[in-house]
């Protein structure tokens, strides 16, 4: 279908913005014909936000932790997981795509090369789009609280955005490279530890020996403090601007890494 | 049933039997080696059920080591101490649900029918498969016990006590593997099976594994309190930062136990079922 998308268009070559939003249009409608595949992006981090909120919420009560709602710290953290989930679920998808041969059809359509990555990118965002609103909802009805006004609000969903295109551009990328199943575990694994690895559990001043080196130095730790500028104190520029260049150099890098996987596959 | 299913089929004769049972050990045995074989012979699945405990105690014991301070938390060295029991009891689930894969896996690629078609005892298939969860888990807490040993954790429970662990990650293992198992006999298919690792992780989370039930209000704490991963957990934990006793033993061991008395006939009877399904 998307093919024919491709193809259909009255010129010879498609414009990257026809071709892309067509291929935005087959990833959504993916959704509704296989919501398995996307269901536990969507579950898991609601889950999250919700375990570990009532698990660990004796943590705010540690001396000079930010906050003293639970769900306000890891609220953030549960919407910046399904987003990056969200992102490296195109990856799983795009595997499939070139494990049947749809991918070499989609090649051979005559549209820019950038479609076939900038198509997948937008159905990432319109997907953390759904998670992150999904997340919200169930953060405010367990409590979570605005603190840094409605502003607050758009940076998450930045945060995000920006989260789901480090994570598609990885997802794809290796998938490019990996063009099997094996590629999906590696996807996994990296985004969990890259997040994991920062201040996804506690902020740094409340951290402790090998890890607080480690966060310190992870960009993920900048792109989650931007996450939580609305519910953990007021919004502030000294406490976005570094998720900001951090989703913008870590967001070109994995793109570049995709398409010059992407390379790779016609080489 | 055994003698029922007999390959010898002399149900009468005393030295019958004792062969019969003979070949029933010696067929159990070879499942179980089969089974440890299996996992053996897939690090990249098993690898993760080793690793991701001990990356979850480590990223634990410097997000959460200023937490040990707080009302509710027991007296502890370090909370690397508090994640050693946490850290077997989720390596055990995770490779508890391999095992059970394992079996869908046979029932998909046509090795359950071939082996139902082999003179072979049916109970010890099932066995078979849950003495290599068993094994494992044994092995896992073993192995996440000496690495926590490495980085500092002081056993105070002693040689018994590491022994009791040992003995309750392989009744963890057998007993959460006969569960699987049940749903690998029920359904055929792994897919399936790992459908039901998010319940036993929800279980895991909704329990005291990670923070102390004292440290938690309202919801989470009733069903921290009514869940018996958390009982588990505790007489774990109590078994590695306090001196042995009696309480931290009988909890350890027999809240497994007592799944294991609802898990294992569940699993019998989804062989049961699927034999007469043939």
């Amino acid at each position: 279908m998307t093919a024919s998308v491709l193809a259909s268009a009255p010129a010879t070559r498609t414009t990257l913005l026809g071709a892309s939003m067509g291929l935005m249009k087959r990833g959504l409608q993916r959704i509704l014909r296989l919501p398995s595949a996307f269901f536990p992006a969507l579950m898991m981090p609601i889950f999250q936000s919700i375990a570990f909120s009532g698990t660990f919420f004796a943590i705010t009560k540690i001396p000079g932790f930010p906050t003293d709602r639970s769900i306000n710290w890891f609220m953030p953290l549960g919407a910046c997981m399904g987003s990056a989930f969200s992102g490296v679920g195109l990856g799983f998808a795009l595997i499939g795509d070139i494990e049947t041969g749809f991918f070499d059809r989609l090649r051979m359509a005559p549209a820019p090369r950038n479609a076939l990555l900038l198509g997948p990118l937008l159905t990432a965002w319109f997907r953390t789009m759904l998670v992150v609103t999904a997340v919200l909802i169930v953060g405010f009805i367990l409590g979570a609280r605005l603190t840094g006004g409605v502003l607050g609000l758009i940076v998450l969903y930045v945060a995000g955005l920006g989260i789901a295109t480090m994570a598609t551009g990885w997802g794809l990328g290796l998938a490019f490279r990996f063009r099997d199943m094996r590629g999906a575990a590696v996807m996994q694994l990296g985004l969990f530890v890259a997040i994991f690895l920062s201040s996804a559990q506690t902020p740094l001043n409340v951290m402790q020996g090998w890890l607080h080196g480690v966060a310190r130095v992870n960009p993920v730790t900048n792109i989650l403090r931007l996450s939580r500028q609305g519910f953990v104190g007021d919004l502030t520029w000294s406490g976005s601007w570094g998720g900001l260049v951090a989703i913008a150099l870590m967001g070109a890098l994995a793109l570049v890494f995709a398409r010059r996987g992407l390379d790779g596959l016609d080489k | 049933m055994t003698t029922a299913m007999s390959p010898l089929g002399a149900a009468f004769d005393p030295a019958a039997d004792h062969r019969v049972e003979r070949h029933l050990w010696a067929q159990t045995v070879a499942m179980s080696k089969r089974s440890v074989i299996a996992i053996i012979r897939q690090p990249a699945l098993v690898a993760p059920s080793l690793v991701f405990p001990l990356f979850f105690a480590a990223l634990g014991s410097s997000s959460f080591s200023r937490a040990t301070g707080l009302p509710g938390f027991p007296k502890v060295d370090s909370f690397l101490a508090l994640s050693l029991a946490a850290s077997v009891i989720q390596g055990v689930l995770f490779g508890s649900t391999n095992g059970g894969a394992a079996l869908a896996v046979d029932i998909e690629n046509g090795f359950f029918d071939r082996l139902l078609a082999s003179p072979t005892s049916r109970v010890s298939i099932l066995i078979g498969s849950l003495a290599g969860s068993a094994l494992f888990g044994a092995v896992q807490a073993l192995f996440f016990t000496v690495v926590m040993m490495i980085f500092g954790v002081h056993l105070y429970g002693g040689i018994v006590g590491l022994l009791v662990i040992v003995l309750a990650g392989a009744l963890i293992g057998l007993s959460i593997g006969a569960l699987l198992a049940a749903m690998a006999l029920r359904t055929g298919s792994a897919e399936a099976v790992q459908g039901v690792f998010p319940l036993l992780f929800i279980m895991l989370f909704f329990s005291s594994a990670f923070f102390p039930r004292e440290t938690m209000r309202g919801i989470y704490r009733t069903i921290a309190n009514i869940n018996p991963v958390s009982h588990l957990y505790e007489g774990m934990r109590d078994l590695v930062i306090d001196r042995l006793s009696a309480g931290a033993v009988a909890r350890a061991l027999l809240i497994p136990i007592a799944i294991g008395c609802v898990s294992i006939p569940i699993a019998l009877s989804q062989l049961r079922r699927r034999l007469k399904a043939l």
